[in-house]
């Protein structure tokens, strides 16, 4: 059996595991679901440095959370953190069925793997292999040796992964980028925004791109901010500094006529 | 822990590599890399017509190496990943053969540029100016065959794989490539990229529970090699024994997935009907042999110990994607879909003779596999070419009175059908009665049981495809904006290939199936 | 593994020598007529059905030449074997085949030449105007050569590549008008039972083959009698399901009446004289399996002796002239089945009355077309009468096959089908008196109803209108061309003599011995000649009823309502009603009842149990809801429901 130092570390990181990859599946933010994943990721790292793995443990915290969920993390926060997926399930007794079946898989599999007992062997033969040749120099062994067809084979995924990513997501510029000139050319041709599209709206206290400008009439031009922005739902909103404007104009104004009271006042 | 990690040597020892028994993945592969790097430096007009040429000399090249070497280089090599054996080699030369055909009707150009299956930009919106764009600019995406070669070289490696590690990358190796490709439709795009992604999706899903399995298999076994795993199985592992169902059962269900047995068929018509028609019929003909050949391995060497255990349940699966295969094809209106629904059906024939456990079985299955892969080859090369519109005329209305407009092509079709019905003196008779006869014979009660449902599902299906074969030949065309084009020498070859083979196997199938039962022997 | 091969080393089946050895050329000889019409395409236009004729003839010359050839050999050594072909060499699979020339099958070659090719030279006049000719003939040649190859096959699986031609010939005969619907439907109905067949068929080789490791006849005639009774009798009803099917015999019968919407010489030729006779053919072939499974054995004349009165039954209230001949073939190869049914006594006779019937039965089915000829296509008989001072030489030659299907002596019926009486009245028990009753009073409502076409047709008042009068809906009744004549004439002569001459001094039933078996004398439980006069008595009296009320009385040009009787049997027995009843219904009530939304039912697919198929289709179509989290469940649901059923077997 495991040792006592070993049995208190998987029972306090085991739950961190689960919790984590539950946080996965049910987290609506997608920054949380991959926080929730690289938890799990490094959780299982420990695991493995636990058991006597040292190589798999490293490379799985470093790749796992280290490299592939950082980008992850990267992507989402590049894609717009706040977009999360619409909940509402259109399908009927789709979730029931979803809960009940998931639940008896895991049944089924607890049972089956319940009943299965492992001794110290296989703890024992790994402690001695790192022993006799060091963690790395047996993993090399294998990697190298043994599943060296294997190994070079998975360059074939990657590389397909690679072709996949340039079929389906590179988009190629058609044609030469226009100029400046091309552009205010077409302006002038088409007589619509002479004088380029109106700046995002600045204002006393804030000085922000995703504030759209204000009309002469006093209603946000959908223009004057990145397309991207409204895309993302990220456009500021500007009654409040319209608002708070207002506001010091009429102090100001309140001012203006209490000064010119008491100048009346004084006169 | 493994044999292997108790037994290491002090010094680093590289594992022996028999390259001639290994040589044709290694050019089918070295086919793919050379692709991807015409790809990065060729000149864009001149890349269609340098990868076809590369692909075609390439799989030829490796059919070459396998008949002409291959073949005296029997065994289990590189360390105990692979190993060539009869039904391996059987399989491979099937494969490659399969790939060529694929090839020439995924090079069909109807006189343009670029290849006509394929959209010219995957990236451009669906219907967007830049797409119409990418066309007019003579863009193409001429990736799809490294992308191809790469699916064949998985597949190579997956009738071939020692253990289940292998396996598993071999799964991954062909799987991505597919998912791509179905995403790569010229034509009904938005379709082409739902239908990729759900293939994506499930087949990850599918994955993962291979994964599962091919882990608790281990668990069991100590070792991830077919062969322990059936020495194992023999010794029976007290302790462990509860690793075993799960793990077989997993294991399995990520393979039946692959031939879409029901109840895990769901993502083939969909994919069938989005992918592009050449790499649908490729993807049919290819991804069902491979992975027969991997269950047929998976069966007859790792697991044929513990077979009584979980035989009962394939044969359930077998029972019912025979019948719902060959019901759902009653209703369907897409020729595409039928053709997918019939495939289903056909890959539960299939796992009837898998089921006999017995020599005659394995050969009657890799018969069975090559009948229906040339036939669905050319089927699907022919859906291509059936056009209104400028798009391809799928719905079945659509086929009506084609056999008075164009009497030969619809007859070849009409021939495919009789085929894929198991009419006598088709393939698809002979195929019919090597994959049945032996599960009567050494199947027991269950095979007679799966041969009366296979027999009665093949009655079912039989009546959709003369009911296909009336509508082409007995009904007033609706609308006369269908026509079929005129397809190149490369879809010609292809089709001509399907058709005689069709008819060469139903009448003088001796040769193959002979063939097929004297390399039907595993090695162990 | 090639018994047959075998047993010719042994000196029983002689390989073929002389011209015997030629007996592939009767296959390849129409077919290659098919062939070069169907490729040859506009080419051929011109010529093509007569090289179609000329090929068929050329078969029935070889036929013939064969005969005289085997005729000169001794009596046990006629039967040859030509050639096999190695059709399935590899390892356990040996399939080899080769064609069988025995007693047998050179009766039913002949029989398929003779009769084919008179009909051959009957559609040149018959077909003269349609624009589809050549694809006629070659439909026509295609159907000759299957039919042969089923005939001379020397293994189950021969047998079946036949089988499944002359189906797929009929099939596309039936459906050769297929600009109109109801005949596009006609010919699925038709297609979908024969599949019913086929998968009978199918499952029996499967079953010959897993239980004698060869499906050819020596090998299977040979280890019958060793093999279990049960697998016998499962192989026996299998084999008859597959008969019942292409002899539309009671359960599947519902096809042969709508088959009529062929065009008439194809009703002649395969409704009527070859095609339809193919279960009787199996049955007697596989003899072997049937003597050795008396249950099967007993199912066969149950179900013979049902048909032939349901046959009979429907043939009084049909006024459609073809499906009223339909009826009375269904009814005689029930006569035929009943036969077969009853063990070695019969076979003989099933066979001799199936040669007969396809004289007299082809006989008056183009004489039925030569009526409709001269009737601006009309079929229905209360619309006729008076025909047989406009027709005379159509009149005489259906007359003689009137008198030939009465079972009136001298003509061929009364040797044939006498014989079945009589061989029906032997055995013990209460079967003797069943059968030989059945048997006995299908003959007296045979002569009621054919007496009552031939006189509603040719005698009585005339009920139709003649052209001079009213050009509309007038007719003007002629007589045919003699291309449609003389082949008339020449079956009218068989149906005059055929049975004479065969029978003379038991003649054809002593040809047949080898194949079939030898008998004991055997005697019915009635005295020959008590059975005799009984049913010649009933005869009479049922042509004389017949007469009453066709000839003497009036006939109404309008079909009265009729008893409850007559009303059911007008309506087939209400054979499709039941067949909704029983199969369509529930699978659409079933389709509704599952279905949340409501459902279409079921959209025109032919056949009762397709109904239920498209049923369930539809259904489960809808679990393909095209979402992939729905797809990932089914895949959930597989796995959970396979792990947990092994879980709980293991």
């Amino acid at each position: 059996m495991t040792s006592g130092g070993e049995a208190i570390l998987f029972w306090v990181l085991a739950p961190m595991a689960v919790a984590g990859s539950l946080g996965l599946v049910f987290a609506r933010k997608a920054v949380h679901a991959a926080l929730g994943m690289a938890l799990t990721m490094i959780v299982l790292g420990v695991f493995y440095l636990a058991q006597g793995a040292d190589f798999l443990g490293v490379i799985q915290i470093f790749v796992y959370t280290g490299a592939v969920m950082m980008l992850f993390l990267f992507v989402v926060m590049l894609v717009g953190v706040d977009s999360s997926d619409s909940i509402v399930e259109t399908l009927k007794g789709q979730r029931a069925a979803t809960v009940v079946l998931s639940l008896g898989l895991g049944v089924l599999l607890a049972g089956a793997l319940g009943r299965v007992t492992i001794g110290d062997a296989p703890a024992d033969k790994v402690h001695a292999l790192n022993a006799q040749n060091g963690n790395v120099s047996g993993v090399a062994e294998l990697i190298f040796g043994r599943y060296v067809w294997v190994f070079e084979a998975t360059s074939a995924l990657l590389i397909t992964a690679a072709l996949a990513a340039m079929v389906l997501a590179h988009r190629e510029r058609l044609g030469s980028r226009p100029s400046q000139r091309a552009w205010s050319e077409r302006r002038i041709r088409s007589g619509e925004n002479l004088a380029g599209l109106p700046v995002p709206g600045v204002y006393a206290r804030h000085n922000a791109v995703d504030t759209p400008a204000l009309l002469p009439d006093g209603s946000p031009s959908e223009l004057s901010v990145s397309r991207v922005l409204t895309a993302r739902d990220q456009v500021g909103n500007a009654t409040p500094w319209v608002e708070a404007e207002r506001e010091i104009e009429r102090d100001v104004s309140q001012d203006r006529d209490r000064d010119d009271a008491a100048k009346e006042d004084r006169a | 822990m493994t044999a292997a990690l108790t037994a290491l040597p002090t010094a680093f020892e590289a594992v022996k590599v028999d390259y001639a028994a290994v040589g044709p993945m290694l050019v089918v592969v070295a086919a793919a890399l050379i692709g991807v790097l015409v790809e990065a430096f060729a000149p864009r007009l001149l890349r269609h017509t340098i990868q076809v040429v590369l692909t075609l000399t390439a799989l030829v090249v490796a059919f070459v190496v396998l008949v002409l070497v291959s073949v005296d280089h029997h065994g289990v090599t590189v360390g105990g990943s692979i190993v060539i054996d009869g039904p391996a080699l059987f399989m491979q030369g099937s494969l490659l053969i399969f790939a060529v055909l694929g090839i020439l009707t995924m090079s069909e150009r109807f006189g343009g540029r670029s290849a006509d299956a394929f959209t010219p930009m995957g990236a451009a919106t669906p219907g967007s100016p830049a797409e119409a764009a990418a066309d007019r600019a003579g863009y193409a995406t001429s990736e799809a065959f490294p992308l191809t070669m790469f699916a064949v070289f998985g597949m190579l490696m997956f009738v071939s794989a020692n253990d289940l590690i292998t396996m598993f990358v071999a799964l991954e190796v062909l799987s991505l490539p597919l998912y791509v490709l179905t995403g790569l439709a010229r034509r009904r795009r938005l379709l082409s990229q739902e239908a990729s992604l759900k293939y994506f999706l499930l087949g990850a899903f599918s994955s993962a529970f291979f994964l599962f399995g091919a882990a608790l298999l281990y668990g069991y076994a100590g070792s991830s090699d077919l062969s322990k795993i059936a020495s194992a199985i023999t010794t029976a592992n007290g302790d462990l024994e509860g690793l075993l169902l799960p793990g077989v059962v997993l294991t399995l269900v990520g393979l039946l997935f692959k031939i879409g047995a029901v109840p895990f068929h769901s993502w083939t018509p969909d994919a069938y009907q989005g992918a592009p028609s050449p790499v649908t019929g490729f993807m049919a003909a290819a991804t069902k042999l491979a992975a027969f050949g991997a269950i047929l391995r998976l069966a007859y060497v790792g697991l044929e110990a513990s077979r009584l255990e979980w035989r009962l349940g394939v044969a359930a699966i077998a029972v019912l994607t025979m019948v719902v295969g060959a019901v759902l094809s009653v209703t369907q209106t897409d020729i595409k879909r039928l053709l997918a629904y019939s495939s289903v059906a056909h890959a539960g024939f299939i796992l009837v003779g898998v089921l006999a456990f017995d020599r005659t079985g394995v050969s009657g299955v890799m018969f069975y596999l090559v009948a229906y892969g040339l036939a669905t080859i050319a089927a699907f090369a022919i859906v291509a070419l059936v056009r209104s519109g400028g798009s391809e005329a799928t719905h079945l209305s659509q086929w009506a009175g084609l056999g008075r407009k164009h009497p030969v092509l619809a007859g070849i079709f009409a021939l495919l059908l009789l085929a894929f019905a198991g009419i006598p003196l088709t393939s698809g008779f002979t195929a019919k009665f090597a994959a049945f006869a032996p599960a009567i014979a050494h199947g027991g009660l269950a095979g007679v049981v799966m041969v009366v449902v296979g027999v009665l599902a093949s009655a079912v299906t039989a009546f959709v495809y003369f009911r296909l074969i009336v509508l082409m030949y007995f009904t007033e065309p609706t609308g006369d904006d269908v026509a079929a084009l005129t397809p190149s020498i490369a879809s010609t070859i292809a089709i001509t290939v399907g058709a005689l083979g069709t008819v060469i196997l139903g009448i003088v199938p001796g040769p193959i199936l002979d063939l097929a039962g004297r390399v039907s022997q595993f090695i162990q | 593994m090639n018994s047959l091969a075998l047993l010719a080393a042994e000196g029983e089946v002689a390989s073929a020598t002389g011209i015997t050895a030629y007996a592939w050329l009767l296959v390849l000889l129409p077919l290659a007529g098919a062939g070069l019409l169907l490729l040859g395409g506009k080419a051929t236009n011109a010529w093509g059905h007569l090289l179609a004729t000329a090929l068929s003839w050329a078969s029935f010359v070889v036929g013939l030449l064969v005969l005289l050839a085997m005729v000169g050999r001794g009596h046990e050594e006629r039967a040859a074997h030509v050639g096999g072909w190695n059709f399935i060499p590899a390892g356990q699979f040996q399939l080899e085949t080769g064609l069988l020339v025995d007693q047998l099958s050179i009766a039913f070659v002949l029989l398929i030449t003779f009769v084919g090719s008179l009909i051959h030279v009957y559609s040149i006049g018959y077909m003269a105007h349609d624009p589809n000719r050549r694809k006629f003939f070659a439909y026509l040649n295609l159907f000759v050569a299957s039919m042969l190859l089923l005939v001379l096959a020397d293994s189950y699986l021969l047998l079946f590549v036949g089988w499944e031609g002359v189906g797929l010939a009929s099939y596309l005969l039936i459906g050769f008008w297929n600009h109109n619907p109801a005949y596009a439907t006609a010919a699925n109905k038709a297609f979908f039972v024969n599949r019913v067949g086929d998968v009978g068929m199918s499952i029996a080789i499967m079953l010959m083959f897993a239980t004698f490791g060869s499906v050819d006849f020596a090998t299977v005639h040979a280890g019958a009698a060793e093999a279990g009774s049960t697998t016998m009798t499962v192989l026996g009803l299998l084999l008859l399901v597959g008969a019942c099917a292409k002899s539309a015999q009671f359960p599947l019968q519902s096809w042969l009446g709508d088959a009529m919407a062929g065009p008439t010489p194809v009703s002649a030729l395969i409704h009527a004289a070859t095609m339809v006779t193919a279960g009787v053919y199996l049955v007697v072939r596989s003899h072997s399996i049937f003597d050795a499974a008396p249950n099967a054995q007993l199912a066969v004349a149950i179900v013979g002796a049902i048909t032939l009165l349901y046959g009979a039954i429907v043939g009084c209230a049909k006024d459609d002239i073809k499906k009223a001949l339909a009826a009375s073939t269904m009814s005689q190869i029930g006569y035929m089945m009943l036969a077969a049914g009853l063990g070695p006594v019969g076979y003989a006779f099933a066979i001799f009355h199936l040669i007969t019937h396809g004289f007299f039965k082809a006989g008056m089915f183009l004489g039925a077309g030569s009526v409709m000829h001269g009737m601006k296509d009309r079929v229905d008989m209360r619309g006729f009468g008076g025909l047989s001072g406009f027709m005379k030489i159509t009149w005489v030659t259906f007359g003689l096959g009137w008198l030939a299907i009465l079972g009136v002596p001298p003509f061929s019926g009364f040797w044939s089908k006498d014989k079945i009486i009589e061989a029906a009245f032997i055995g013990e028990g209460w079967r003797p008196w069943v059968f030989g009753g059945i048997a006995m009073i299908g003959a007296g409502i045979t002569a009621f109803y054919m007496s009552r076409l031939f006189f509603m047709t040719f005698h009585g008042k005339k009920r139709w209108v003649d052209e001079h009068e009213d050009a509309e809906r007038g007719v003007h009744p002629h007589e045919s061309p003699l291309t449609m004549t003389v082949p008339m004439m020449v079956l009218a002569v068989g149906s005059g003599l055929l049975g004479l001459v065969l029978s003379w001094g038991g003649m054809f039933t002593h040809w047949l011995e080898p194949v079939v078996g030898a008998h004991g004398e055997e005697h019915p439980v009635l005295a020959v000649p008590v059975i005799m006069a009984l049913t010649l008595l009933l005869v009479a009296g049922g042509a004389a009823y017949a007469w009453m009320l066709y000839w003497r009385d009036e006939v109404a040009v309008v079909a009265p309502r009729g008893s409850l009787v007559t009303q059911a049997a007008r309506a087939d027995l209400y054979q499709d009603a039941i067949n909704e009843g029983l199969f369509m219904r529930p699978g659409t009530h079933l389709t509704r009842a599952l279905v949340f939304t409501d459902g279409k039912g079921v959209d025109g697919v032919a056949g009762s149990l397709a109904a239920m198929i498209g049923g369930a289709s539809s259904r489960l179509r809808r679990v393909q809801t095209g979402y992939a989290r729905s797809y990932a469940l089914t895949m959930l649901t597989g796995v959970v429901a396979v792990l947990g059923a092994l879980w709980v077997m293991n």
